[in-house]
């Protein structure tokens, strides 16, 4: 059985931990596990450098070292005779290890403390298979029902190109772009973030296979999968992420450091236990349009072979959400008379109301809450607040998209407004917290806020 | 060297790797299976699979350095032992139910983290030898900067 370092990709996703042999100089051999082992060329692998242990200390007086991963495919061991060769501490390979170990690291609330310290190079000498970890194909293909094609196949993504194409608006493109993700590729946990109102900031809009729809969750730029890939504007996957959690939190056991708490207002949803995730940046000429999060409970569910595939998959979404938006707009423009102007009074309740609901706006907060429940905040905040106001006064209830973007009080920015999707969040929103207030869409660019019983609103400083 | 909470520890059932090297200083390892502390912690008992310690024992017959560490999967807590060989020979039946009892808790463990057992089932266990050492020192292996803090 031979092999090269290419056929050996998969060994290098960290689901199995590797273990590290080295010698001291004066002869005492060291055996230790290692975080991360990555593919460099054909020639070459770099091990993480994260703590100045003893096996750091080894290399630094004696440049042999020995490396056993496992192929998480096989399952078979293979032994990798290596000779250091020079630390990276800069550049795409350390940028490459240090994204993943980060990503790990604040998923666990260790981001600054669980770091990369140098991308350790070393020329392999030889490759062979560890003859007491012995794998087979055959397994594999019957653990997977029989499969270990890749992901992505040109089919999958023919049947969610096509879902995509019947889009009419940004709500309908989100959604089938997450059930095209589910039924054609198999993805049944994801979730699509965009920039939200303020900078270093993404929000929630879309979300498929959790119990809440998360819509409205936040996470700002660096924190977790999702921003960790908006920072980096570069996919970041995760295979075997309880081998990485697990190797994280035992650092942070080790260094008495408490996870760090984080103060969202909408939790963000996620599987209990993950085991792989990918982060894709959905970008278009260089501009960040949103971030598509998938997650699984099969450990290495996001294969090497689908790795360029992905991108491509990320570009297109990116381009397919991004003119969605501009269409919107322009349709938006072309409405000629602001339902504004028109005054439809609202339909009355079909029936009397039970209790009916109260609607509070926090001005220094610039929130909502319902009944006393946090609803939401921002600029969807603001919106639902002024349509509300209007409602209550003039007893209008169908609105235009442009007559928001005219609204002077509504604050919204003059380019990239992102007001669909902050329209789509806040419908979102109200249908998981509050499904007696809807946005219910009329047309391109027109809606009606429907109502069910009396609303009380209270305008707090 | 080695107190009993610790070798409760180390005979759990854990992940267990050896490490010799050669006269070159060029380092060999292989897996093991199971371990056991002797003569109050002075002594330890390490079993691999014969094909496995068939890389390391011309190690240890020249040089005798011998380093062997654990980890427990479910929380990556790790140690290291280090060591002088002392002797080798073919694992005998009654010391193959004892290896196989540790090598199922090792496998629980697995399972717990998500590696079902199918996973390991093409990996050699038999036959096995047993490779006795004498303990020269113990240090704490859990990731982060207290791993290398002598434990004994």
């Amino acid at each position: 059985m031979t092999a090269t370092l290419e056929s050996l990709a998969t060994c290098f996703q960290g689901i199995w931990p590797a273990q590290l042999f080295t010698c001291s100089l004066d002869g005492i051999p060291n055996a230790a596990y290692l975080s991360h082992v990555d593919y460099v060329d054909p020639g070459h692998v770099a091990l993480s450098f994260q703590f100045f242990n003893k096996s750091r200390r080894n290399i630094a007086e004696n440049p042999h070292a020995l490396v056993i991963v496992l192929d998480p495919d096989t399952r078979q061991g293979w032994s990798l005779r290596l000779e250091y060769v020079r630390s990276e501490t800069s550049g795409p390979l350390f940028d490459r290890m240090a994204l993943r170990i980060e990503a790990i690291a604040s998923y666990c609330g260790l981001k600054g403390i669980f770091k990369l310290r140098a991308a350790d190079v070393y020329r392999v000498l030889a490759i062979e298979p560890v003859p007491e970890e012995i794998g087979s194909v055959a397994l594999l293909a019957r653990e997977r029902g029989g499969t270990i094609d890749p992901v992505f196949t040109v089919k999958a993504l023919q049947d969610l190109s096509e879902r995509i194409h019947h889009a009419g608006c940004l709500e309908t493109l989100v959604d089938a772009i997450l059930e095209g993700l589910d039924t054609s590729l198999g993805f049944r946990h994801s979730a699509i973030l965009v920039p939200g109102e303020h900078e270093g900031v993404l929000v929630t809009i879309a979300t498929r296979g959790y119990p809440e729809n998360g819509a409205g969750a936040e996470v700002r730029f660096g924190e977790g999968i999702a921003g960790m890939v908006a920072e980096a504007r570069k996919p970041i996957r995760i295979s075997g992420l309880m081998r990485g959690m697990l190797y994280a939190l035992a650092t942070q056991q080790a260094l008495k450091q408490p996870p760090a708490l984080t103060a969202r207002r909408i939790a963000l949803p996620g599987l209990p236990n993950p085991e792989s995730q990918l982060g894709i940046p959905l970008l278009v000429r260089g501009e960040l349009v949103g971030v598509l999060c998938l997650e699984s409970e099969i450990p290495y569910r996001f294969h090497e072979e689908d790795k360029a595939s992905i991108e491509l998959l990320g570009s297109y979404l990116a381009i397919a959400i991004q003119n969605m938006q501009w269409q919107e707009r322009a349709a938006d423009h072309s409405l000629d008379v602001p339902a504004g102007e028109r005054a439809v009074p609202s339909a009355p309740p079909a029936s009397p109301p039970a209790a009916g609901h109260e609607v509070a706006f926090y001005a220094a907060d610039e929130c909502v809450l319902v009944d006393g429940d946090y609803l939401i905040r921002g600029l969807p905040a603001r919106i639902l607040w002024r349509l509300i106001s209007i409602r209550d006064v003039t007893g209008r209830a169908e609105f235009t998209n442009r007559e928001l973007r005219l609204d002077k009080s509504l604050n919204l920015p003059e380019w990239k407004d992102n007001l669909e999707s902050r329209l789509l969040l806040l419908r979102r929103r109200l249908e998981q917290k509050c499904p007696a207030i809807r946005l219910v869409p009329r047309s391109r660019g027109r809606f009606v806020l429907e109502v069910e019983g009396a609303v009380r609103l209270r305008a707090e400083p | 060297m080695i107190d009993a909470p610790l070798a409760g520890f180390l005979e759990e059932g854990l992940s267990i790797y050896v490490g010799t090297r050669d006269a070159g200083l060029r380092p060999n390892g292989a897996r093991g299976l199971a371990a056991l502390v002797e003569d109050g912690g002075r002594h330890m008992v390490v079993h691999l699979a014969q094909i496995a310690a068939a890389r390391l024992l011309p190690d240890l017959e020249s040089n005798s350095q011998i380093a062997v560490s654990f980890g427990r999967p479910v929380d990556d807590r790790a140690c290291q032992v280090k060591g002088l060989f002392v002797e080798t020979w073919p694992a005998s039946d009654r010391e193959r139910a004892a290896i196989e009892a540790q090598w199922e808790r090792f496998l629980r463990q697995l399972e717990q983290i998500g590696i079902p057992r199918p996973a390991t089932m093409g990996w050699v266990r038999w036959p096995a030898v047993g490779i006795r050492l004498k303990v020269t020192a113990v240090f704490e292996q859990t990731p982060g900067p207290g791993a290398g803090t002598p434990l004994a």
